[in-house]
């Protein structure tokens, strides 16, 4: 008891010296240094928050647009094996009238093939101008709302409610606007030689045979969404029109509710569905499994980089703080021969890494904040499946700076405890 | 009040073995002035790391105030030079980047003292050796004369028992020499214990005490007045 107020004692008197000793060797200290040890802080810091966030941005950029562009915060979808989601109305009926629904945008979906080439006939080893594809029935309006579908329109004009015989189609099917069509790849067919306005004709497979009809090209729709540059679109009505049977159940429900609330709207949505069949998802869960691979593999990525970052870091701290205590040794041995105790001069050492570690992670925070997010944000890093922001939270910045703090505090103490622990008279005589 | 008996400190071992104090053994009293003298290498200055506890005998023992130090942690010397003694080196041993004042007033601040309190009485030590316009110069910006005089206030500003200097006027000319040596004749005057290693016979004649060393023993100790 007595020997721990006694050490409290000790330990304040310490900091209180160490910290008169810490701010008159800063500020007598060479600028040049101090500058160059803020600088290599603040690449530190930039090093764990930005090289991790842009990594991690890539991904969540994409995880952001299939959100906004296809998904809503919750997609319901027809379930393996069905054509169809079940009891489609009475969902829509049910979610119309559900007070967290915000907006949604109801979808038919079904696997169409496009001829591009009407007039000639395939020559006799070529493959006729065609590609399969998955035709979508939109509500123009309901779509526009979601997705502000209008924004993915590159090329001619988005599809009007009541107009019919027009077509749009994604990018990624058409050769000369893909982004795949020098790639070569076995197997994948692109349309050649169509435009905007030129005829094309779309067959449907049904029981009782094939279902033609020609639809003119309106609107080419580019998007890094493949939900959306590799689909053909026409308006609801005429997709009605055009299927045979199940014409009131739907493929597709996006909805957009709050994002905190999808969840539970998921639990509420199955249980509602009850026995019939749909799968209900999250955005998050029905992004394609592979990006969501690719936002570990990132995340590790990431992850390592810093760790790297952080262990160049406090080696260069620790040489700094070394060579400078090194240097001092003869000033340590006369402190301490004239009674400051080694702790006061450990103190004095950590005060001053802990200062570059601060100013360092300050101007850090500054130009993540201040700077680098709102320029990743006002320009997406153009990625092939994404547009890449910087992702960096308070939270995860605040953890980098503790980090970087814990390791400035350690690369400060270890190599001041090193020298303080010499002999006192062979520091001062220098031998 | 400090007391040395059989003091014995050797360097080295073996055939290497080289041993700087034989057998030393002096007694020194309260208020004493007393200059160590003796050819280079004779062991002064080793004498004087054992008695200021910068150093450890190889045996034999100092006891000040009838106290063994010897046998005291590092620690407690440590903290017992910051209140008892004081050391005046004779490279000045001043902290390159603290003020003339600043480096007063570091062991009166480490004692626990108030700042304000520490850099008053630092000041004050400093007007004692008449140093009250450079006490904001850094040691850079002073002659060799003044850094010794302020590295004597930085050894004099906590009112130690014992003050040590060894050879403290060595790197000074003779004119900045000279009121060096008076402070140390002031202290004394007003009671200072202390105890200098010193080459010139000229400044040993100030001191009430001549304790010569010639290869680690001593060979005369005289009163001078
Ligand atoms: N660390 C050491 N290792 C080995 N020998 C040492 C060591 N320190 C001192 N010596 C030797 O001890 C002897 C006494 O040294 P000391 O410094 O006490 O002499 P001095 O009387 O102060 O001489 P000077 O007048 O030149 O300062 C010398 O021969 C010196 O070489
Ligand atoms: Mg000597």
């Amino acid at each position: 008891m007595k020997k721990a107020l006694q050490f409290k004692r000790e330990l304040q008197n310490a900091l209180r010296v160490g910290w008169f000793l810490a701010v008159r060797s800063l500020r007598r200290s060479s600028k040049w240094t101090t500058t160059l040890i803020i600088f290599i802080m603040i690449l530190t810091f930039l090093n764990l928050v930005v090289v991790s966030g842009l990594l991690l941005g890539l991904i969540s950029g994409s995880f952001v647009a299939f959100r906004e562009g296809y998904s809503g915060e919750v997609i319901v979808t027809s379930a393996a094996q069905r054509s169809y989601i079940e009891n489609s109305q009475n969902l829509i009926a049910f979610l119309t009238h559900h007070p967290k629904v915000e907006d949604m945008s109801v979808r038919y979906g079904v696997s169409a093939q496009i001829l591009g080439t009407l007039t000639d006939l395939p020559g006799k080893n070529e493959r006729a101008n065609q590609i399969g594809i998955r035709l979508i029935g939109i509500d123009p309006v309901a779509e526009e709302r979601l997705t502000r579908f209008s924004r993915f329109i590159m090329q001619g004009e988005t599809l009007r409610e009541n107009e019919e015989g027009y077509l749009l189609i994604g990018a990624n099917m058409i050769k000369k606007y893909s982004a795949f069509a020098d790639a070569n790849i076995p197997g994948l067919d692109l349309l050649t030689n169509i435009d905007i306005g030129d005829r094309v004709r779309v067959s449907l497979s049904s029981t009782d045979g094939a279902i033609r009809k020609d639809f003119i090209i309106k609107g080419i729709v580019k998007s890094k969404v493949d939900e959306i540059s590799t689909r053909a679109f026409i308006t609801d009505k005429e997709l009605r029109r055009l299927i045979p049977v199940n014409k009131n159940e739907v493929q597709e429900i996006a909805i957009r509710t709050d994002e905190a609330y999808a969840p539970a709207l998921v639990q509420e949505i199955k249980d509602f569905m009850g026995n019939y069949a749909a799968r209900v998802q999250t955005s998050g869960e029905a992004i394609p499994s592979f990006l969501r691979q690719v936002e570990t593999t990132m995340g590790l990525l990431g992850n390592a980089l810093s760790s790297f970052a952080l262990i160049v870091a406090s080696i260069t701290i620790f040489i700094v703080v070394f060579i400078n205590a090194v240097t001092k040794r003869k000033f340590i041995g006369i402190m301490k021969g004239i009674g400051v105790s080694p702790l006061a001069i450990e103190c004095s050492y950590i005060f001053q890494a802990m200062f570059y570690g601060i100013v360092g992670s300050a101007v850090g925070l500054l130009l993540t904040f201040a700077v680098l997010k709102p320029f990743f944000d006002a320009h997406p890093i153009n990625f092939p499946f994404s547009d890449g922001i910087l992702v960096a939270t308070p939270e995860s910045a605040l953890l980098r700076v503790v980090i970087l703090l814990v390791v400035t505090f350690l690369a400060g103490y270890i190599p001041a405890k090193i020298i303080v622990r010499r002999n006192t008279l062979d520091a001062i005589l220098g031998r | 009040m400090i007391k040395t008996e059989k003091l014995i400190k050797s360097y080295g071992k073996g055939d290497l073995e080289l041993t700087v104090l034989k057998n030393l053994s002096v007694e020194i009293g309260k208020g004493e002035f007393v200059a160590i003298i003796g050819p280079s290498g004779a062991g002064k200055s080793t004498l004087l790391y054992q008695l200021s506890l910068l150093d450890m005998p190889t045996s034999g023992s100092v006891s000040i105030n009838g106290k063994n130090m010897s046998s005291l942690p590092e620690k407690e010397k440590t903290h017992f030079r910051l209140r008892e003694l004081g050391y005046v080196f004779q490279d000045y041993a001043l902290l390159p980047e603290l003020t003339a004042v600043e480096n007063v007033a570091l062991p009166i601040l480490m004692q626990g003292v108030s700042k304000k309190d520490a850099l008053r009485q630092a000041e004050e030590a400093l007007a004692r050796l008449s140093l009250t316009d450079k006490k904001h110069n850094l040691p850079s910006q002073l002659s060799g004369g003044q850094q010794q005089r302020v590295s004597i206030a930085r050894a004099i500003a906590h009112k130690p028992h014992i003050l040590f200097a060894d050879e403290p006027t060595a790197n000074l000319d003779s004119v900045s020499a000279e009121p060096v040596m008076q402070a140390f004749a002031d202290l004394h005057h007003e009671g200072q214990t202390i105890i200098m290693v010193t080459h010139e016979t000229e400044y040993a004649s100030k001191a009430g005490r001549v304790i010569s060393l010639k290869d680690g023993v001593v060979v005369s100790d005289m009163k001078t007045a």
